[in-house]
């Protein structure tokens, strides 16, 4: 017992230590099952293919952070709504320029997150009730704009960004970017007064802090993370995907829990939710590696995801301490 | 009267004629208060005067219906508690309000920069923090520990130090330190001497005389939700206060219950026997024998321990102890709801929207949520049968009611309370627990509710009744449990039972005691009541 007291010792302090030892052990087994996997030239195209799960999963940790139930559901079809903006509507009428298409998909997201924000934070709808409106007319937005056919389209930076600028793999821009932006948000306020929010709002209120605006920007920020998801899974796939929008939407949510970021608010971290998708991603690598049945693979994953899920829950030992 | 010299000097704080009801139920009727600079202003009152209230009108969590307030002589409006803490009144609460993730540093400037802008230097702030818990702690804690890893005591001083490091001009502690060790209590009464010489006010609320005596320089009281007087505290003997909280006017009418007339039988066989249940660790275990026929009632100032122990009667105790329902000398442990339902005891409890009322669902479906067997005909339900049965309670409560298949909602809040307590008679209970059955219940609704605990209690059913109106348990009882700080402090009987008696021993006193200097109770001794929502909203 001692043992797994010190283990939940450590989770305390670093919750995100479980998710980092499962994505270092998955590694580990996907690299001895198959080790070119790990080859340097394979390093773009694992990054590429994990990026937009990995900034999916950042994206819905902000709104969870914030407390008061907090939950992001429309992350998935923000992601595939900029997406297919970028195929079926940028790049057709000829806009190319990075420096033209970035801005116009991160305000997208960041747009559609406010809203949400606002719906939560001053119209006071549960979080799940919002943004689970917001899915839906978002969702179906993407369909709309994807049109009867699948639109394709690729140009230079996309391409580059599933694969490599020169030496450095493209991935690590859209997974580094939403990294950077926390950090530099940490060095004002707002990061410490979102986990002020999340982990005790009625304090945070009587201590005079503007616990609304707190929470839209929140949901703000993970719409503008969701924005860059898309731009990664565009890269990726060069087409629209409006139906991958469900997929993202509950594997993203489950990466925020197995990366040890408490669904009630105010602790877990950007890293955790990182880690969490990692683990995930290379769970659903391992299975393609073995060659397991795509009848069955679905199933054996998700059987996996709770496994890896309890475990974190009884390592964590989530119960809020209270004394 | 210092009147006069404390009427030169400018105010700090004003508030004149300040109002404000909640639904049908005015819980500040007229209050005004006028703080200047440099007081230590003591606010007393029973449970119910208005002070919470009055508390969130000037930290602008309410906004008042009526009335002005002014700070430094300047009207103003608080949309909020950022608001107010702008204007310079900031308060801590008996609910310790920390977030209990963060840390030290973090808690104690909390609300102290804007959501992006940072106000207040870092390296600043650790040295402030660090200076104010000095003042407050024996030992700084590490100012990076999540504050959940320290004591109770020392997370309510981050709370204080939350307020002093933001300067106030107005320092409310509304029963802020009773979560607080003496050590540190005796050392926030330091710091707040010091700044006090430097012309911070303080609003002071407190249950506890010994605190009243030791800081405050005035006192007022607050009955009903009206500014009674103001004081100096030399003046203020405990005599004089439990008289001005409790005022000397009875509530006119006599009760239609005639309770009085009745005398319980001392040889009734006992119904209900708690032995040795410790209420809060630490604190001394209750005993209590209820007898067939009598009402007792349960009394103290909110959170000393009534509510548990009525808890305890009906779900069994918290720790030690137990509790038995005794019939012919052998009783059965109570440990959980069903053993106490199962065992004739009934439970009405004190949150009714919560805890007790289907909000949705129709008056007599309300009725017969717990009896729902007896309306049984060939297997299913009958609607009739529920009608007929809730008839004769109809009539015997006097309920006021349209249709039984209206929603419970459509009633009034003591019409409702009757519902609810005619669900538990028609189990037809021996022993009845009722906690605080006539909270926001109009007084003729009140009356019936009294009528009828006659009725049962000369059919020889037994009630126990917690009540936060001092004049029910004169009415009503034949005797009262008061609790002190997890236990139970004294008993009154019938003959014993005045408005001051009773109030003086919420206090720890009797009423010809003066002033003495009380013990104070360690942290765990008076659970809280959360004080705050985000939106306001009580």
């Amino acid at each position: 017992m001692t043992a797994l007291a010190s283990v939940r010792a450590l989770l305390a302090r670093r919750p995100y230590a479980f998710a980092a030892l499962l994505t270092l052990t998955l590694l580990l087994i996907d690299i001895a099952v198959q080790p070119a996997f790990a080859a340097p030239s394979n390093w773009p195209a694992v990054l590429a293919s994990f990026a937009p799960l990995a900034c999916a999963a950042m994206a819905s940790t902000p709104a969870i952070l914030s407390g008061g139930g907090g939950i992001d559901i429309s992350i998935g079809p923000v992601l595939t709504l900029v997406n297919i903006v970028i195929v079926a509507d940028l790049l057709p009428n000829g806009l190319t320029s990075p420096l033209l298409v970035v801005p116009i998909c991160l305000a997208v997201g960041a747009a559609i997150g406010a809203i949400n924000g606002f719906m939560v934070a001053v119209l006071r709808f549960q979080p799940v009730v919002a943004t689970l409106c917001a899915n839906i007319v978002v969702g179906g937005l993407a369909t709309q704009v994807q049109g009867g056919s699948v639109p394709t389209g690729s140009t230079g930076w996309t391409k580059d960004l599933a694969g490599s600028f020169g030496p450095v793999p493209g991935a690590l821009l859209t997974i580094g970017a939403p990294l950077l932006i926390w950090v530099l948000l940490a060095r004002t306020p707002f990061i410490k007064a979102l986990y002020a929010v999340g982990g005790d709002d009625a304090t945070a209120y009587s201590a005079g802090m503007n616990v609304p605006v707190v929470r839209i920007a929140a949901y703000a920020l993970g719409g503008l993370y969701a924005g860059i998801a898309g731009i990664a899974l565009m890269s990726l796939i060069s087409e629209g995907a409006a139906s991958m929008a469900t997929q993202y939407t509950l594997l993203a949510i489950a990466s925020v829990a197995l990366g040890g970021t408490a669904l009630s608010g105010g602790r877990g971290s950007l890293v955790g939710s990182l880690l969490g998708a990692g683990s995930i991603y290379l769970i659903n690598n391992l299975l393609n590696e073995v060659n397991v049945s795509t009848l069955w693979s679905t199933a054996i994953y998700g059987a996996l995801l709770l496994f890896a899920v309890v475990v974190g829950a009884v390592l964590t030992n989530t119960r809020r301490r209270t004394a | 009267m210092n009147e006069q010299s404390q009427a030169e000097r400018p105010a700090v704080l004003e508030a004149a004629g300040l109002a404000k009801a909640f639904g049908a139920t005015r819980a500040l009727r007229s209050c005004s208060l006028r703080m200047p600079a440099g007081e230590v202003h003591a606010l007393m009152g029973e449970n119910g005067s208005g002070k919470s209230t009055l508390v969130k009108i000037l930290t602008g969590v309410h906004a008042p219906d009526s009335g002005t307030l002014t700070v430094d002589g300047r009207p103003v409006r608080f949309g909020g508690p950022a608001a107010a803490i702008r204007a310079g009144v900031m308060a801590v609460y008996q609910e310790v309000l920390v977030v209990g993730p963060r840390s030290v540093l973090e808690n104690v400037w909390l609300g102290a920069d804007g959501v992006f802008r940072r106000r207040v230097a870092e390296a600043d702030k650790r040295s402030r923090a660090a200076a104010v818990l000095a003042e407050l702690l024996e030992q700084v804690p590490d100012l990076d520990t999540p504050v959940e890893q320290l004591s109770l005591s020392d997370r309510q001083a981050c709370g204080i130090a939350r307020a002093l490091v933001r300067g106030p001009k107005v320092l409310i502690l509304d029963e802020a330190t009773s979560a607080l060790d003496v050590a540190t209590r005796d050392r926030l009464f330091r710091a707040v001497a010091r700044r006090k010489a430097e012309g911070m006010s303080v609003l002071f609320v407190s249950h506890r005389m010994d605190e009243v005596d030791a800081i405050a320089d005035r006192v007022s009281v607050l009955r009903s939700g009206e500014s009674v007087v103001t004081l100096d505290a030399a003046e203020a003997t405990t005599a004089e206060l439990v008289r001005l909280m409790t005022g000397s006017e009875h509530l006119a009418g006599a009760s239609a219950a005639d309770v009085a007339g009745r005398a319980p039988d001392p040889a009734a066989p006992v119904l209900l026997r708690a032995a040795g249940v410790r209420l809060h660790p630490g604190a001394e275990p209750v005993d209590f024998e209820l007898r067939a026929g009598e009402v007792v009632g349960l009394a103290g100032l909110e959170g000393h321990g009534q509510d548990a122990f009525i808890k305890a009667l009906w779900e069994g105790p918290p720790g030690e102890g137990s509790v038995l329902r005794t019939v012919d000398g052998t009783g059965a442990p109570i440990r959980s709801e069903q053993q106490a339902a199962a065992a004739g005891i009934g439970y009405v409890p004190r949150d009714r929207r919560a805890e007790a009322l289907f909000g949705t669902m129709s008056i007599r479906e309300n009725f017969s949520a717990a009896t729902l067997r007896q309306d049984r005909r060939s297997g299913l339900l009958s609607r009739r049968a529920a009608q007929e049965r809730f008839a004769p309670y109809r009539s015997a409560l006097k309920i006021r009611m349209g249709r039984g298949s209206d929603p419970v909602s459509t009633l009034s809040g003591g019409n409702q309370q009757k519902v609810v307590i005619a669900r538990w008679l028609a189990r037809d209970p021996q022993v009845l627990l009722l906690n605080d059955p006539t909270r926001g219940v109009d007084i003729g609704a009140k009356r019936d509710i009294y009528a009828l605990l006659a009725e049962l209690t000369a059919r020889g059913v037994a009630v126990v009744m917690l009540s936060t109106e001092v004049d029910e348990h004169i009415e009503l009882m034949d005797r009262v449990l008061v609790f002190r700080e997890g236990a139970l402090s004294a008993t009154l009987t019938r003959a014993e039972l005045t408005r001051q008696s009773l109030v003086a021993a919420f206090f720890g006193r009797t009423v010809d005691e003066g002033p003495v200097s009380g013990t104070v109770a360690g942290p765990d001794a008076g659970p809280t009541t959360p004080a705050l929502t985000p939106d306001g909203a009580a």
